[in-house]
């Protein structure tokens, strides 16, 4: 008897002692601070040096400006986002405010992912977004998302002192005229031009030329059906397979389209870059003797129309999680950062950035236009006259429709038969529509 | 066990008897006269069972649970933010008539086919090497066949791809000294996926070395004496000495390396990204792309999409096996 009481006696505590360890483990409430301030865990996604150090400052910025919220900033490397964020969504710890790009906000809109901020952002908030940029966050007549920032996704670099050289006076201004450049500017190891080349990067760098090709994306309307097969877009394929195949543009992808790698190192005379490139090129001292002899002009259209768009205008956002169980306080904080009447810090913002990156709302915009730095750049009047105002959202289809088309399109890219190339991006589309149920679905 | 109809019969005979009144005591005998062995059985191996319980607990907690969990959970389109729709097979549907699904399974093959052959021949080799030469410098050997192992895969895929450069990369400069090249290796559907292979096959013949080494060393080195003797050459030493006493290592050997063929997954996500035109596309680096997009359709695929995979390397592995029979070895 006296050995049956002490076993259980040794029972009893073993299970208290696991209980009380397991209890350590975990925290009491991980939405408030040790100092009982509301805690507010913020991602955001690893940009240019010079974004995390201003989302550093802000933040430190805010959390001493009041004495109710903490925002902890964690700054997620972009190859690592998706499947962290997946993750920590599957573990019920999604953060409370991300950034998000413009594509991604219908989506996850429509599987109930983010917070609804009209509902807890002042409406006067929403007023000063510009009007182009608004239907990218809204959706019936919610606002899903607070944007900062737009960026042309394709603009045409180009280099001056190797266009004078080769006799080209203008940069293109049509398909036919740039390839006949990049023949000309083609010499020893310098190539005419460089674009997207791989799948992933054709994915989204080429939906400014799949509108301007066709007049709109392969998967249109409300989604019903694929348009792949629109023979339109058999002339981008071509025109993508002759800069390839005729050796106009690098026969390698040394690096992805977003970073300006190859035209920086004097490899290319005209690139396609977005818009951040101007801060890329700038940024380095290396390439200085390319910086100086560096111009930018509208990507050119299929048929020379300077008003036809070439380019998607990308960009994001800041965006409250639908489960963040501090969803006002995250909102007064992305309120307070992008949404301030004071416009200083974002003026600060767009002024580090090289003028690369252009403000999502008009009184931004203005004092921007204001500053000094603003009237001696060369680049601005032609981003935000020439490409800005023709260029398109991003299509909020899911990404497996944009990776099919561009699948095929670096098939036909790489020498491949280009009807058939469409015709299995067409199967591709419609397969995708059958099983993701997007029929109807659709408001592009 | 295979049920024929005879064997049906008896069991149906053996039903109705055990159901009659009559039987119903010899029957409760029996089963007391079980029990009481299992009891017996189970008490004198208590030893053993105690042992391999932490084992059985923790392959439940770590392996069976989360597999099953995984299978009820592929019955559904799954969403972190709504009620999950419940769809039965439908996700397996999807992935089985998937192109991409089977194209990746094929890219995987021919990955294995390029590497596995390589590795076990030039293991193969570079042991029998080894075993060959004094102590001293097999210890050296040794050391330095493993090295490409302790390297990650991710900086052996950063170096490989620096030198696969076509401006400038060390083997177009090798290459061009023979009037070859210069070829951008990562960047031709035909050229990709042997060109991830080569590292592939850098990183993994070390370990297999050692590996077959060690299995060389278990054999008496009395039987090569005695082969000698009569006259036998390297060849004839290897082919009906060494290969047949090392079946059982080089089986091992094989099946695991098809599996992490098969598995390959930093190589191509670090050099190619799966491409060009999807010519590098791993299964395993297909479901991870599937994964990433932020859409409830996306995890259900990828989740079903690699519960399919693991019956599919389950097969792989079962062929292998029946393939070559695993036996005792002969002098063991």
């Amino acid at each position: 008897m006296h050995k049956r009481i002490t076993r259980l006696a040794t029972v009893g505590i073993a299970a208290a002692a696991v209980g009380v360890m397991l209890a350590g483990c975990t925290p009491a409430n991980s939405n408030t601070t040790e100092d009982g301030k509301s805690k507010v865990v913020f991602w955001q996604q690893k940009f240019e040096d010079y974004q995390q150090d201003w989302f550093k400052a802000q933040v430190a910025e805010f959390n001493e400006s009041q004495d109710e919220v903490e925002v902890e900033l964690l700054v997620v490397p972009a190859d690592t986002w998706d499947q962290k964020l997946k993750a920590a969504q599957a573990a019920g710890k999604a953060p409370d405010v991300k950034t998000t790009s413009y594509g991604n906000v219908k989506p996850m809109q429509a599987t109930g992912q983010i917070a609804n901020l009209s509902e807890l952002m002042d409406a006067d908030a929403f007023s000063d977004i510009a009007e182009n940029i608004a239907p990218f966050v809204t959706v019936d007549d919610g606002v899903y998302a607070y944007p900062l920032l737009v960026e042309p996704s394709t603009v045409l670099f180009y280099r001056t002192d190797l266009l004078s050289a080769a006799g080209i006076d203008a940069p293109p201004t049509t398909w036919d005229e740039l390839l006949d450049d990049a023949r000309t500017l083609t010499k020893g190891d310098v190539y005419g031009m460089n674009i997207a080349q791989t799948a992933p990067d054709l994915g989204w760098s080429s939906w400014g030329l799949q509108y301007n090709a066709a007049g709109d994306f392969p998967l249109r309307g409300d989604w019903s059906e694929a348009s792949a097969d629109d023979p339109a877009y058999e002339d981008l394929a071509k025109f993508y397979q002759t800069l390839y195949t005729e050796k106009l543009m690098p026969q390698e992808a040394t690096y992805p389209y977003a970073d300006c790698s190859f035209f920086g190192e004097g490899k290319v005379a005209m690139s396609a870059c977005g818009s951040w490139a101007l801060g890329q090129l700038s940024a380095n001292p290396d390439w200085a003797g390319v910086w100086e002899n560096t111009a930018v002009a509208a990507f050119p259209s299929s048929d020379g129309d300077p008003t036809s768009p070439t380019s998607t205008l990308g960009g994001w956002t800041l965006t409250v999680d639908a489960k963040s169980k501090v969803q006002e306080d995250s909102a007064a904080f992305v309120q307070w950062l992008l949404a301030d009447d004071d416009t200083d810090r974002l003026v600060d913002f767009f002024t580090a950035t090289g003028f690369s990156k252009y403000p999502a709302r008009v009184s931004v915009t203005d004092a921007l236009a204001a500053t000094p730095e603003a009237a001696d750049n060369p680049f601005l009047a032609t981003i935000t006259e020439d490409i800005v105002p023709y260029a398109k959202a991003e299509p909020s289809y899911p990404w497996d429709v944009s990776l099919a088309f561009a699948t095929s399109l670096e098939k036909a890219m790489r020498g491949g038969d280009i009807p058939a190339a469409m015709s299995e991006a067409q199967a591709a589309i419609e397969d995708v529509i059958e099983k993701q149920k997007l029929a109807g679905t659709g408001s592009d | 066990m295979t049920m024929s109809p005879q064997s049906t019969n008896r069991l149906a005979t053996a039903a109705s008897v055990a159901l009659e009144p009559e039987g119903t005591a010899p029957a409760s005998k029996r089963r007391r006269r079980v029990a009481g062995r299992l009891s017996t059985h189970v008490m004198d191996n208590r030893t053993a069972y105690v042992m391999i319980a932490p084992m059985v607990v923790l392959l439940g907690m770590f392996v069976w649970w989360p597999l099953l969990y995984s299978f009820y959970l592929s019955t559904f389109e799954i969403s972190f933010y709504e009620e999950p729709v419940f769809v039965g097979l439908q996700f397996y549907g999807y992935v089985l008539e998937d192109p991409d699904f089977w194209h990746s399974i094929g890219i995987g093959a021919t990955y294995v086919l390029y590497t596995v052959p390589a590795i076990m021949i030039i293991a193969f080799l570079v042991a029998s090497f080894i075993r060959t030469v004094g102590r001293k410098v097999a210890g050296l050997l040794k050391t330095t066949v493993y090295v490409p192992t302790v390297v990650s895969a991710v900086i052996t895929s950063v170096v490989f791809v620096f030198m696969y450069r076509a401006d400038g990369g060390l083997i177009n400069w090798l290459i061009g000294f023979v009037g070859l090249g210069p070829f951008a290796f990562l960047s031709d559907p035909e050229l990709a996926l042997p060109a991830i292979s080569v590292p592939g096959i850098w990183l993994a013949f070390g370990i297999t070395t050692l590996i077959m080494l060690a299995g060389m060393y278990d054999i008496p080195q009395s039987y090569y004496e005695a082969a000698q003797l009569e006259g036998a050459n390297f060849f004839q030493r290897t082919w009906f000495i060494t290969i047949p006493l090392m079946k059982n290592v080089l089986l091992y050997l094989v099946v695991t390396a098809t599996i992490a063929g098969m598995q390959q997954f930093e190589l191509p996500l670090i050099m190619t990204q799966g491409g060009p035109t999807n010519s590098t596309m791993t299964p395993n680096l297909f479901i991870f792309n599937q994964f990433k997009d932020p859409t409830p359709y996306a995890t259900s695929f990828s989740l079903t999409a690699a519960l399919i995979l693991f019956f599919v390397l389950g097969g792989i592995s079962m062929l292998i096996f029946r393939l070559i029979r695993s036996d005792k070895a002969i002098d063991a």
